[in-house]
């Protein structure tokens, strides 16, 4: 055999064929993720060591911690953050429920019956509607004087006391947490319907014909399939419950009492009503601390299973 | 299978976090600006919440129509910012070195403003010598003895009371509190009033006529005075009112507003403005006003004053319009458009008005006895004091606390916050 027939064709080095290419594909990506959420990141980093006034943002001052030092001192702060840790909590949990109903619900949805496309259409509303459409209406709702939630409350005996349920202390950030559930449930179901629609209908077939149950089926087949994107839903689920602004704001702004206070709700008060640019920056840093502790738990569990399989 | 590979490639994971991440990224908007055409007329923006009101803007616009018309140099250009972000839009904007040139801000804003350098001094710009300036609102527009602003419109707070269920106006704290459980049956409730952290701004509003109508206040210009016995005083009148049952707690304004137009509200505390909004709304509904029943004559008002912005390129011609708002005839024009407030000098009704609402003397005669909705040495921190004293006061409506208790609270959170 000649040597040049041994000696693997080289690479055409035509305008798509240079070693740059790839580079170039990725350029725009890579730009975007430097301008639009590197710079600004860097840019919030540096905030939270100054001092600087939303009216005067380019007369800042250099602080060092001492932004972190006096949000940490603050027993606001303090109380903020365990409301926001008992929401994403609460928002994982629920999430959880979220996410088995929205499988139960897409697995009908995949399932062949007469107007299954009005179904898959309804479904999606609620994450189709506004986030400030959805609050207005769960707040009118839950309206203290004729709210239809707040009669039918307390037509079973709900003591929702005489202010209603959304300045309620105890009731508020639960009513906040249903609403955000209700909102977030059909996007679960879409993307789980999707995924569903990605198992091979053969390897279903096959198990059918070796005589598996459909609880054997889902486990050994479609489970697999969709584990990744239940996974990811999960995650983007807590992200989402944990820089969640509108509906919050919309609801309670932050009450009562503060017991629906969250991050986002804080960093907006420092930066929009304080007017102190750093400490809100240091707020949002304390915010992007947790989401980074998310993500990093989220992969060490995505590992694990993958080690396990 | 995407979705595994998402979440094992770190840099899709970092990419992420940033996602995330840029959530609790605060950041501000810029702000709008002004041209100046070659050869036409120099556009001058004035921007003011009100020109956004259903009843009150038309009649702004039309009174600004008539100065664009009345020389060619100057073309001032309306701008409606909503008021609920009115302040934090401005302000953005101004801080970020652009915004309109002038500004109708309310007192919160315009301390802040001042304060932070963002307002043009008006000593030289505008001329007040010769003018009848209203003392009392007038007195607040200078900050360190430089104005800073001239008034545009006060609205002073009065009690309205709807005529089918309260036929005789209350005229002590005993008879107000006496009308309003008389008042109060079934869905009918005597009085309204704000209540919820929601409406933050509104409890405020609403309790300020508690605390200066017992003889508080919130500061007596140099140091806070949250927990001053008058104060506790008041509180706890605003809380007898709510314990008493004759308010439909957990109310919104726009719904109990809806409710005193549908004859289920009998009294409430509210400013001017409410005149032409209610009136544009509900032309059938038989109501009017009368002073503040509480010990002292002395309530809040919404205060907003006509400023121009240091960052404008048009200083001189947004002057010559404050110049031109100034002159007799227009503030007679602007006090007619603006309904139940009174504007910058002593100006007087005209008979038709006074024919139309025989009651707008009531307002007029509360002019210089109403305070600015702030905390009066502590303009720019108003808003964080807002904060505390209003959470510590829903804390104490819901039990958790006395009034007492609630105010010497706040007292030491607010003086931490302003040193």
């Amino acid at each position: 055999m000649a040597h040049a027939d041994l000696v693997a064709p080289r690479p055409r080095r035509g305008a798509l064929g240079s070693r740059w290419t790839p580079y170039v594909f990725l350029l725009p990506a890579a730009a975007y993720i430097v301008v639009f959420q590197a710079v600004p990141l860097l840019q919030e980093i540096y905030l939270s060591f100054t001092r600087t006034n939303l009216l005067n943002p380019t007369r800042s001052t250099w602080v060092g911690l001492d932004n972190y030092a006096r949000i940490f001192a603050s027993a606001h702060f303090r109380q903020t953050l365990l409301t926001t840790l008992v929401y994403v909590l609460a928002c994982v949990v629920g999430a959880v429920g979220a996410v088995g109903s929205g499988l139960v619900v897409a697995l009908l949805l995949n399932s062949s019956f007469p107007g299954r496309g009005i179904a898959r259409a309804l479904v999606t509303v609620p994450w189709a509607a506004p986030g400030i459409a959805t609050a207005l209406i769960a707040t009118w709702m839950l309206n203290a004087q004729y709210g239809v939630l707040t009669r039918a409350l307390r037509a079973v005996g709900v003591d929702v006391g005489e202010s209603g349920v959304l300045d309620n202390p105890r009731l508020a950030l639960a009513a906040v947490l249903v609403t955000t559930v209700w909102q977030l449930f059909p996007f679960v179901a879409v993307v789980l319907l999707s995924a569903l629609q990605a198992v091979p209908a053969e390897l279903v077939e096959a198990a059918r014909m070796d005589g598996a149950g459909s609880g054997w089926v889902f486990r050994a087949v479609t489970w697999p399939v969709i584990r990744p994107t239940v996974g990811l839903i999960a995650l983007l689920m807590t992200i989402w419950s944990l820089r969640r602004f509108e509906l919050i704001w919309l609801m309670t702004r932050g009450g009562p009492l503060g017991r629906t206070r969250t991050l986002v709700i804080d960093l907006y008060s420092q930066a929009f009503d304080s007017k102190q640019l750093g400490a809100a920056a240091a707020v949002g840093m304390v915010g992007i601390v947790i989401a980074l502790v998310v993500v990093a738990g989220s992969r060490a569990v995505a590992r694990a299973a993958e080690r396990t399989a | 299978m995407a979705a595994r590979h998402l979440l094992r490639t770190p840099l899709a994971a970092t990419a992420l976090v940033l996602a995330a991440g840029l959530t609790f990224t605060a950041c501000s908007s810029g702000g709008g600006s002004d041209e100046a055409g070659g050869d036409g007329p120099v556009t001058v923006t004035f921007a003011a919440s009100t020109f956004g009101d259903p009843g009150l803007g038309p009649r702004l616009k039309s009174l600004v129509d008539t100065y664009n018309s009345s020389q060619t140099a100057v073309k001032i250009e309306p701008a409606a910012v909503p008021f609920p972000t009115f302040g934090q839009t401005v302000l953005t904007q101004m801080g970020g070195g652009e915004g309109p040139d002038l500004v109708r801000f309310d007192m919160p804003e315009f301390t802040a403003a001042a304060d932070a350098g963002l307002l043009e001094q008006l000593d030289e710009q505008v001329d007040t010598a010769g003018l009848q300036l209203q003392p009392g609102p007038d007195q607040y527009m200078k900050i360190d003895g430089k104005r800073y602003g001239i008034v545009f419109d006060t609205s002073n707070y009065v009690m309205y009371y709807n005529i089918d269920l309260v036929k005789t106006p209350p005229k002590t704290f005993d008879e107000f509190m006496a009308t309003a459980k008389k008042t109060t049956k079934g869905d009918v409730y005597g009085l309204a009033f704000r209540q919820t952290q929601a409406e933050e701004n509104g409890v405020w509003q609403d309790i300020f006529n508690y605390v200066y109508g017992f003889g508080g206040a919130w500061s007596d210009g140099t140091n806070l005075t949250l927990n001053k016995a008058e104060n506790v005083k008041g509180l706890e009148a605003y809380q007898s009112l709510y314990d008493a049952g004759v308010i439909p707690k957990g109310a919104d304004a726009a719904t109990f507003r809806k409710m005193f137009a549908q004859n289920k509200v009998g009294m409430e505390l509210n400013n001017g403005g409410y005149l032409v909004a209610t009136r544009g709304t509900n032309p059938d509904l038989k109501f009017s006003v009368a002073p503040i029943p509480f010990p002292v004559r002395a309530q809040g008002a919404i205060m907003a004053p006509i400023v121009i912005n240091t960052n404008s390129e048009h200083k001189d011609q947004a002057a010559d319009f404050i110049e031109w708002v100034l002159k007799s005839e227009n503030q007679t024009a602007l006090q007619e458009a603006l309904g139940a407030s009174s504007v910058a000098t002593v100006t007087q009704r005209s008979a038709k008005q006074l024919e139309e609402t025989p009651f707008l003397p009531v307002y007029d005669g509360l002019t210089n006895s109403s305070a600015p909705q702030i905390v009066l040495g502590f303009g720019p921190k108003t808003a964080d004091i807002r904060k505390i004293v209003v959470t510590q006061v829903i804390a104490a409506l819901q039990g958790q606390q006395t009034m007492a208790q609630a105010m010497d609270k706040a007292q030491d959170e607010a003086s931490k916050i302003v040193g």
